[in-house]
């Protein structure tokens, strides 16, 4: 009985110290992450101080445009060169034959099954589903990309 | 073109391919499989006939999610159960 008294007055005594060490730990493991958020700015504040001796565009972009976890904004032109590399990956088009303009039945002999796959395609490509009435409709990677870029508000 | 019946049996298609990507054999595996099997009843006009392979189609489907879950099943039987040797 005394044995077990003393036992647990032992424990209690060295938990908290436990406890303590732990916290302790914690609070350099959330501290780390601070000093590695602090260390561009400070290198910022270098390069911005060294600016007149050597420029460096990159580095003043990379800290002051805020990165969120969106993607850069889109443009026909990006629209089209992904549209056109989702076409070439696909395995039954033939990416000598592949134009802005070809017609994916006429021109790339595919037939209406392969047409809904490529659709299916473009909606992972893109992030957002396309419904079939209007996927039907549409026959060639210009189409798509004039698709893609209104249901995006992309204009330009 | 304006066929209903076309629209269903696209929008089968699109689902199986959906369902085909966890396929154990892979998903192209299962892709090429798809298609031939699409392609074998392309000649089909009989709207009765179609809505019954669309049927059949739909069956397909059931089938496949039972096997998901029983492979899921099985995976975790072994994990929790069977002791490790």
């Amino acid at each position: 009985m005394a044995a077990r008294v003393l036992q647990q007055c032992v424990r209690s005594f060295t938990r908290p110290s436990l406890r303590l060490c732990t916290g302790n730990l914690a609070l350099r493991a959330s501290a780390a992450p601070l000093a590695a958020i602090h260390r561009p700015l400070s290198l910022f504040v270098d390069s911005r101080r060294t600016r007149k001796v050597a420029l460096s565009p990159s580095w003043s972009v990379g800290v002051l445009c805020r990165q969120y976890g969106g993607l850069p904004p889109l443009t026909l032109e990006s629209i089209k060169e992904r549209v056109m590399y989702v076409l070439k990956l696909y395995d039954k088009v033939d990416p000598e034959k592949l134009q802005p303009s070809s017609h994916f039945m006429k021109d790339l002999g595919l037939d209406s099954l392969d047409q809904v796959e490529i659709i299916m395609a473009m909606e992972d490509e893109f992030g957002f589903e396309i419904p079939d009435a209007e996927a039907e409709k549409l026959m060639s990677p210009d189409e798509i990309v004039q698709y893609i870029a209104d249901k995006k508000d992309v204009y330009e | 073109m304006a066929n209903p019946i076309r629209g269903e049996v696209i929008k089968l298609y699109k689902n199986l391919l959906y369902i085909g990507r966890e396929y154990p054999q892979g998903s192209s595996y299962f892709r090429d499989r798809l298609k031939s099997a699409f392609m074998k009843n392309k000649d089909v006009t009989d709207p009765e006939q179609i809505r019954k392979l669309v049927a059949r189609g739909e069956f397909v489907i059931k089938e496949l999610e039972a096997l998901y879950f029983l492979r899921k099943y099985r995976t975790m039987k072994k994990r929790y159960y069977e002791p490790d040797d």
